[in-house]
């Protein structure tokens, strides 16, 4: 489904040039729920961005269902982050001045011009509603980020990312700012999208005790992958909290 | 959508706004205040210019007045130039003519006017106006100025029998004038004593062939017939030095025609101060002495003569050009004679005013510059505050422009937001100035606006529609051209680094 060839990406400042990316090549196949791990540096959060088109490569292709993204257009870029492909970052990223539900109706809103959300708003509503109530956040509607707990604030961050159902979420390092605990519960909430929804999902992590929820893993190491295999196949400790997935 | 509901989140949450808001609001509010007191002083001003100027003002330069040749004459039968009366018939049976309202003869000279005051000769040079009181009040900006006949229907020189009896008493010891004009139906009094009792002028200025004065009404100006002084406690006082009934004396040259042209001889006539004309403007208060036209014409040897013509139009603004053109065929520049429009009597003052009007708009509109770069600063810190949400609406697939027009919109809306609230802040000054300024009087101790030095009771204002929507327009444009480069700098920000910005 999203294919990678031969991806490079440098980041030049002044006269110091980073490597990260030395022509990367993955496939992601529809339906599966990915992980990508490695060490800080490896290139696992360039990758997601080059994947989801927010950033550029400086050379190789990106193939979604065989159509090169790379090199589209701004606008038709723009459509793809909103419509096909849903983020969910570390940091969880909600918007302070809106609370939940606004936060989670963004995409809807970007998308839709004033007249088109004005005709179509009681369906989105009710889509953020039941993604809300979905993620256990049906009482914190109302509710402004600094009012939530971080868990609280990646869920209401899952529910944004699946509002216009896109076909692929990508999760730059979802559990990074979780306690244990917590970052299972958003793994395992991710698990039961793919599961139920058939979303394809990517998740890049340093958390080896998580990608056991996932189908497969693949490691990278300064900038190209080094290994892909299975998720079960992993070694890892044992994960009490991923028990129930 | 999003940014409609940003810009009003933001509006709603971002506190560093409030002083942009607060910045225009008082650029708006300090322009309009501005504008309005000069307008009410400018209008107000071009109403006393106006005032006692005609709309259409006809002058010769001839010491004599005019000579418009009778077009009857002959070399064989030679006609007297045109009476004034025959000169305004000509001009209303002119292609003129029924665009003029009213015509109004004057004689306008220069004279020294002489009065006792507390034992003191006191001399004043002025210009003397002959009227005739009936048409110079049809013409307008008189009859509206005098004191005691303000807005009459027939003004005179008549004198009140208060007038009278002032005149009686400073004449206590001395015969009071045979011609003392009296008001209708006001029985002769019989303390009036006989103008032959009144002594002599000075002979040293009269000439045998000079025609023996006579005392008649005179309505000189307010600043003329009074003093103001400040009293110890800061008080100002006015008080008459000319009281109606005084007596005055003018004193101006002769324009008798001789064998060898004009003879230009000090002539002198007294008169009885029978009103006052006060017009609030000091150039016309302080200079002005009005006399009938027919006394003053016998004075100086020019019965059948003047110096001016003072019309009033039907309707000045569209036929000014027009008259004036059809005026200046009867008489011509070349003849020493000129035509033109209060406007142009008084161009340079109202030129002074309006050059003054635009530089100070000039200079306030300073003031909303300084709220634009206010506003530059701030979007700025703004900006930088939200490269993180920007970064964030960038993944969820929002374009460089919409994420520009959340900020040129967020510009947009403080600036209508301060606006409307600078318009409503500035047309309650406006409306409440004078008892603003009585507050701020009453806290400083000293007078923010001297009456005495402004000559008007109250400040003057007038808002002008026209001029409010200017500056809440200017005052807009402003506002979203500062808010463009901020706006700019975030629609070009790289998600990626967005995302990253600590």
């Amino acid at each position: 489904m999203l294919i990678a060839e031969n991806l490079q990406k440098t980041y030049r400042r002044h006269a110091v040039a980073v490597r990260v990316l030395s022509g990367l090549n993955l496939e992601v196949q529809t339906g599966e729920f990915l992980s990508i791990v490695g060490a800080s540096g490896s290139g696992k959060s360039t990758l997601l961005h080059l994947l989801g088109t927010l950033d550029e490569p400086d050379a190789g292709r990106i193939l979604l269902d065989g159509r090169r993204i790379d090199d589209l257009p701004g606008r038709e870029r723009d459509a793809l982050r909103n419509k096909t492909f849903g983020y969910i970052f570390q940091f969880y990223h909600l918007l302070p001045e809106l609370n939940a539900l606004d936060n989670v109706l963004m995409p809807a809103y970007i998308g839709q011009s004033v007249v088109g959300w004005w005709k179509t708003r009681s369906q989105w509503r009710r889509r953020a509603e039941q993604l809300l109530d979905r993620v256990g956040l049906g009482h914190r509607m109302k509710h402004r980020p600094r009012e939530m707990s971080g868990g609280e604030m990646q869920r209401a961050a899952v529910a944004r990312a699946l509002l216009t159902q896109p076909r692929v979420l990508l999760a730059d390092e979802p559990t990074g700012n979780l306690d244990a605990a917590t970052g299972g519960e958003i793994v395992k909430l991710l698990r039961e999208i793919n599961r139920d929804d058939g979303v394809t999902i990517v998740m890049v992590t340093h958390n080896l005790e998580i990608v056991s929820a996932t189908d497969r893993v693949v490691r990278m190491v300064n900038g190209v992958v080094t290994d892909d295999t299975s998720a079960t196949k992993v070694p890892h400790f044992p994960a009490p909290l991923l028990a129930a997935v | 959508m999003y940014k409609l509901l940003l810009c009003l989140r933001y509006l709603r949450t971002r506190y560093l706004a409030f002083i942009c808001i607060v910045s225009v609001m008082l650029g708006v509010a300090t322009l309009i205040v501005v504008n309005a007191v000069m307008s009410g002083f400018s209008t107000k001003l071009k109403d006393r210019l106006h005032g006692v100027l005609s709309d259409v003002i006809v002058e010769t330069d001839r010491m004599d007045g005019f000579e418009i040749p009778n077009p009857d004459s002959t070399s064989d039968n030679p006609l007297p130039p045109l009476t004034p009366e025959q000169v305004a018939a000509r001009i209303m049976a002119s292609p003129a003519g029924d665009r003029i309202e009213a015509i109004s003869p004057t004689i306008e000279v220069f004279a020294i006017l002489q009065f006792e005051f507390q034992g003191q000769t006191m001399t004043k040079p002025v210009k003397l106006i002959g009227v005739n009181p009936e048409s110079r009040a049809a013409v307008g900006g008189f009859s509206e100025f005098l004191e005691r006949q303000k807005d009459a229907p027939n003004v005179t020189f008549d004198l009140t029998p208060e007038a009278r009896r002032q005149h009686e008493l400073n004449m206590l010891g001395a015969a009071p004038p045979e011609n003392v004009l009296v008001m209708p139906n006001v029985p002769q009094q019989p303390l009036v004593r006989k103008i032959d009792d009144l002594p002599d002028p000075d002979d040293g200025v009269m000439k045998a062939e000079m025609p023996r004065p006579r005392v008649y009404g005179a309505i000189p100006g307010y600043t003329i017939a009074h003093f103001r002084y400040r009293k110890s406690d800061g008080e100002v006082v006015t008080e008459a030095a000319l009281r109606p009934g005084d007596r005055i004396d003018l004193t101006t040259v002769s324009a008798f025609q001789t064998d060898r042209g004009v003879s230009v001889k000090p002539v002198s006539g007294s008169f009885l101060v029978a009103d006052y004309i006060k017009t609030e403007m000091s150039e016309y208060d302080q200079s002005l002495v009005y006399v009938p036209l027919d006394h003053l014409q016998r004075i100086r040897g020019m019965e059948g003569r003047c110096t001016h013509f003072q019309l009033k139009l039907k309707d000045y603004e569209q036929d000014k050009e027009f008259v004036v053109r059809e005026l200046e065929n009867i008489f011509p520049p070349q003849g020493g004679s000129r035509v033109a429009t209060w406007e142009q009597m008084q161009g340079s003052l109202l030129a002074a005013i309006e050059v003054e009007r635009s530089i100070l708009n000039l200079l306030l509109f300073m003031i909303v510059g300084v709220a634009g770069f206010s506003i530059l600063a701030i979007f700025t810190m703004i900006v930088s505050e939200k490269y993180r949400d920007i970064g964030v609406m960038k993944s969820l697939g929002a374009s460089n422009n919409g994420v520009m027009s959340i900020f040129v919109g967020y510009g947009l809306l403080l600036g209508v937001v301060g606006c409307v609230l600078g318009t409503v802040l500035g047309l309650w000054i406006t409306a409440n100035i004078n008892e603003i300024e009585q507050f701020l009087t009453y806290v400083r101790g000293r007078q923010i606006f001297p009456r005495d030095v402004y000559y008007f009771k109250e400040i003057p204002t007038n808002v002008e529609a026209l001029n409010v929507v200017v500056v809440n327009l200017g005052a807009v444009t402003t506002a979203v051209l500062f808010s463009v480069l901020p706006a700019w700098r975030a629609a070009r920000l790289h998600p990626v680094r967005a995302l990253r910005f600590e």
